[in-house]
């Protein structure tokens, strides 16, 4: 008995001390990427940003208050036939252990998006660090090791400036969209749907953002802001789209929570502003005549924002000419984003899942075709009943 | 192994039922004289000074009885034990005065003195010198007459005590503020007070061959568990110690388990706490000379209750009994998630939280355990100083302390300051909960599970917390599973558990300290508004 309380003691302090800590990491050992950027070298290699997060210097971080000795961020740069090689490549200018557990932002260049993602996205989605909820966003104009490169002023981090961009501007003006890693490997797989991701630009001198004085300056050298959006078709950026037409596209994604939409009325241009408070789309799959079609209801409830021409806002005729207005605003908007993807021949709404989950014994003979034969040419109805709920705090406005 | 030994002497003695014969201690024992009483009075005097070794509290007040004086008789008292007061007045006074019938035999002497000394509580006949010495320390006063070969005691039980205060632990805002003493009687009393109910009853005992402390069983006849109360009076039997100076001693020589660092008999210093376990089926054990009365069965969630709660309604206390589950949880485990997030678990912190310990951690040269070791130990040093510690230097500790867990420990480069705020947090929920005695398991096992975390990250926390449930769950106290009503679950008994259901739906005792006489309270005592009377329904229909 003795014994064998002696044996397992000792075997249960060797379990203990042999297994003990094998994959522990101190804090200061680790090199936090907070983002990774993606380029293409001249000789068609990867050239992969690091950006990593400097914590000292990272305001409230700092026991010593300020954070203004230094930049907040370092970038490294290796270049490398995969991404993982060209992160291998990069320990050898880091001191620390590369940490993916807090990648939050991924910055493709148009490049590479342009050739295709299909190389890319395995080793994000295999490494048990690496979260497949990053956000996923193209670099338009500028190659993605720029992009991260620039220095931001009021959150230190500009991964973490992109991110909440990208979060914010969703949510209030509706013509962004978070796509992340997993968002897009669906969109690569998928046969009904495919990837809409947003653009980022820099907007200045680029070689003057990476500098602490681009965060000095009340108005920076250089800043990051969210532009377009880039319409995949598989795992190849094929076309960009701004201003109403992107808006349109996230119209039918059912991804608008608040929006500015400014229609005409008695013939002044911009005169009604209206704003939107809840949005449902529904996409209504239907099939007629062996042909699959699409009904887009848009119900959209809002507030009036402003209004800039003499009108009665206390006359519901008034109000229900006015909703109807607006109706044929987003529908246009919508309607005009679908002709820009059937043109392209890329399935951005992904018609194809909801005619596939209406259908799935259809769908299956359609499938292949999808995007090429059938979605150009589809028949899709745009329905929008947009309601004003309130008016805001006056009724008629001053101008008489 | 010590543990094995332990256990198997346990199961030994349960299966004999007897008392084992432990080693001889008539050596430290009252060595009291064997002989019978003598009919002289001179021998017992002299009998009684040499078996005190001529102590000078032991008072010897002689005097004479009888129409013509020609009775010798004495009192014996111990000075600080008795009512001084009590003795001279009610005692030796009607004595005196009174005329000794010279006619008396010897069975008769003792009617007439308990009868003329009928202001005095209780008097005893005593026959042999055991029991003379016993009432002597008892604080009795012993009466010895010439010519007659045995004595009387009376009680005159007396002296200094302190008084009844306000509990130093166990606090309460709304509740009664007295606290039990270190007088056995003045406890029974306060617990009497409260339970008017000749069900109250009470057995004592003597235990400690040297002390001879009085210890007192106290139950309610009919809502106790008869199965229970003989095994508290087996198991308190089965003491055999020289001394019993605090009810720590008692507890752990009847303690079902030993190898525990979970208490399995509640202590108190409150006698509303004692009436109200009495009257859930539990057992008292008081002792003489500790404001301290143990309670069985002891169960793990009676020491998340705080008396307050049945004082408090019932939402507040519902609320606060779960903040008191996680700040037993926190004072657990606090230090280890720390340890355990930042050494193995970076990704499961928010990524501002993780750069900003990062950056505080960049200029701290050890590992996240060792620092977090360093910061507990610090801690537990300056409690265990600031315990002990006279009064007067007590503010100099504090004022150091402040610099060791505090700010001066940061900017020194010993530890970060999210450290310092764990470390903080530990130490504030380990004096959080209710009952100090469950603070101690989470003081120590906070440790092993600091290490576990270290080596296994929250693997290791989870693999520490289980096998602590398992433990937990195989504990019994008399007989009564530690986890109940929990596991085994009684769902009837749930209602005082987590949570703590309004006053009126208690019907029910916890079943399984208590089989026979479950039901508190009639159901169906919801309070209600008034009902309407005929003039308001008329008005409302």
């Amino acid at each position: 008995m003795k014994r064998s309380i002696a044996m397992f003691v000792s075997f249960f302090v060797c379990a203990l001390l042999l297994a003990g800590c094998w994959s522990k990491k101190e804090l200061p050992d680790l090199a936090f990427v907070i983002a990774v950027g993606l380029d293409k070298t001249e000789d068609g290699r990867y050239l992969a940003s690091f950006q990593v997060v400097n914590p000292g210097n990272v305001a409230g971080a700092t026991q010593r208050g300020g954070g203004a000795a230094g930049v907040p961020v370092s970038m490294y740069t290796s270049t490398g036939d995969t991404l993982v090689e060209a992160s291998r490549k990069a320990s050898k200018k880091l001191s620390r252990i590369l940490y993916y557990g807090h990648t939050n932002l991924v910055v493709i260049s148009e490049e590479v998006a342009r050739e295709g993602l299909n190389d890319v996205f395995d080793a994000v989605e295999r490494n048990h660090q690496f979260r497949p909820t990053a956000q996923l966003v193209i670099a338009h104009g500028h190659s993605a090791k720029e992009v991260l490169s620039v220095l931001t002023p009021i959150d230190k981090i500009s991964a973490n400036q992109i991110i909440k961009t990208l979060e914010f501007s969703e949510m209030s003006r509706g013509q962004t969209i978070n796509t992340d890693v997993w968002g897009a490997i669906r969109g690569l797989t998928s046969s009904g749907r495919n990837t809409v991701v947003t653009g980022v630009v820099i907007e200045g001198n680029p070689q003057q953002g990476k500098r602490q004085t681009n965060v000095q300056s009340s108005v920076p050298d250089a800043r990051i802001s969210l532009d377009g959006l880039a319409l995949f078709k598989k795992d190849r950026l094929v076309r960009w789209v701004n201003g109403s037409t992107e808006r349109g596209v996230l119209w039918v994604l059912d991804r608008i929570k608040q929006t500015n939409i400014t229609i005409p009325w008695n013939g002044k241009k911009e005169a009604i502003g209206y704003r939107t408070v809840r949005v449902k789309t529904e996409v209504k799959p239907q099939w007629k005549k062996g042909r699959p079609s699409i009904l887009v209801h848009i119900q959209t409830e809002g507030d009036i924002s402003e209004a800039y021409v003499p009108i009665r806002l206390d006359d519901y005729r008034q109000l229900f000419q006015l909703e109807k207005a607006i109706g044929r605003d987003i529908e246009r908007e919508v309607k005009q984003a679908i002709e820009t993807a059937q043109h392209e021949k890329t399935d951005v709404f992904g018609f194809g899942e909801a005619v596939h989950r209406a259908h799935p014994r259809l769908w299956k003979r359609i499938k292949k075709e999808w995007d090429d034969r059938y979605f150009p040419h589809l028949q899709v109805t745009v329905k929008v009943d947009a309601y004003i709920r309130r008016t805001g705090l006056r009724n008629t406005p001053y101008i008489k | 192994m010590l543990f094995q030994w332990g256990m198997g002497r346990q199961k030994k003695q349960i299966n004999d039922g007897v008392k084992q014969e432990g080693p001889d201690h008539s050596g430290e024992a009252a060595d009291v004289p064997q002989e019978p009483m003598s009919a002289e009075l001179a021998v017992n005097l002299d009998i009684i000074r040499q078996t005190t070794g001529q102590s000078s509290d032991v008072v010897i007040r002689r005097f004479s009885l009888g129409q013509e004086r020609q009775i010798k008789a004495a009192i014996v008292f111990v000075d600080g034990l008795v009512d001084e007061k009590h003795v001279y007045e009610f005692l030796l006074t009607p004595l005196l005065e009174a005329s000794f019938p010279l006619s008396l035999t010897e069975k008769e002497w003792f009617p007439w003195i308990e009868q003329k000394l009928a202001a005095v509580g209780g008097v005893k006949h005593v026959v042999d010198w055991e029991h003379l010495f016993l009432e002597l320390f008892s604080g009795e006063t012993i009466i010895l007459l010439d010519g007659v070969p045995s004595a009387v005691s009376a009680s005159t039980k007396g002296g200094q005590y302190r008084a009844i205060e306000e509990p130093q632990t166990q606090l309460a805002v709304r509740g009664p503020r007295e606290g039990l003493t270190e007088s056995l009687r003045a406890n029974t009393a306060m617990i009497r007070r409260r339970i008017k109910n000749p069900n109250l009853w009470m057995e004592t005992m003597q235990i400690g061959t040297v002390t001879q402390t009085d210890v007192a069983i106290m139950y309610i006849k009919g809502i106790a568990n008869d199965e229970v109360i003989e095994e508290v009076r087996a198991r308190l039997r089965r003491i055999d110690t020289d001394s019993v100076l605090e009810s720590g001693y008692i507890e752990q020589l009847i303690e079902d388990q030993t190898f525990t660092t979970f208490p399995t008999i509640y202590h108190t210093e409150r006698p509303d706490v004692v009436a109200a376990n009495l009257l859930e089926g539990r057992i008292a054990i008081l002792i003489q000379g500790t404001p301290f009365i143990l309670i069985v069965p002891a169960l793990f969630i009676q020491f998340f209750q705080a008396v307050e709660d049945y004082y408090a309604r019932f939402d507040i206390a519902t609320a606060l009994r779960f903040l008191r589950v996680l700040i037993f949880f926190l004072s657990l485990v606090a230090p280890s998630i720390y340890i355990a997030a930042v050494t193995f678990h970076q990704e499961m912190i928010p990524t501002q939280l993780v750069i900003a310990i990062a950056a505080q951690r960049e200029a701290v040269p050890f590992p996240a355990f060792v620092e977090a070791l360093i910061m507990e130990v610090t801690f537990e040093i300056l409690r265990e100083a600031g315990i002990r510690l006279p009064r007067a230097v007590g503010q100099a500790v504090s004022i150091v302390g402040a610099l060791v867990i505090g700010q001066a420990a940061v900017e020194a480069g010993f530890v970060s300051s999210a450290m310092v705020i764990v470390v903080s947090i530990t130490a504030i929920a380990s004096f959080a909960t209710p009952s100090f005695a469950i603070a101690i398991p989470a003081r120590l096992i906070r440790f092993g599970l600091m290490f576990l975390a270290a080596m296994f990250g929250f693997y290791g926390i989870m693999m520490g917390l289980l096998v602590m449930i398992l433990h937990l769950c195989s504990l019994r106290s008399f007989g009564v599973p530690y986890m109940s009503p929990l596991a085994p679950f009684t769902p009837s008994n749930m209602g005082d558990t987590l949570f703590r259901i309004p006053t009126w739906m208690y019907r029910e005792r916890p079943r399984l300290i208590n089989q026979k006489n479950i039901i508190r309270q009639s159901g169906d005592q919801k309070p209600q508004p008034p009902a309407p009377t005929r003039r308001e329904k008329e008005d409302g229909s």
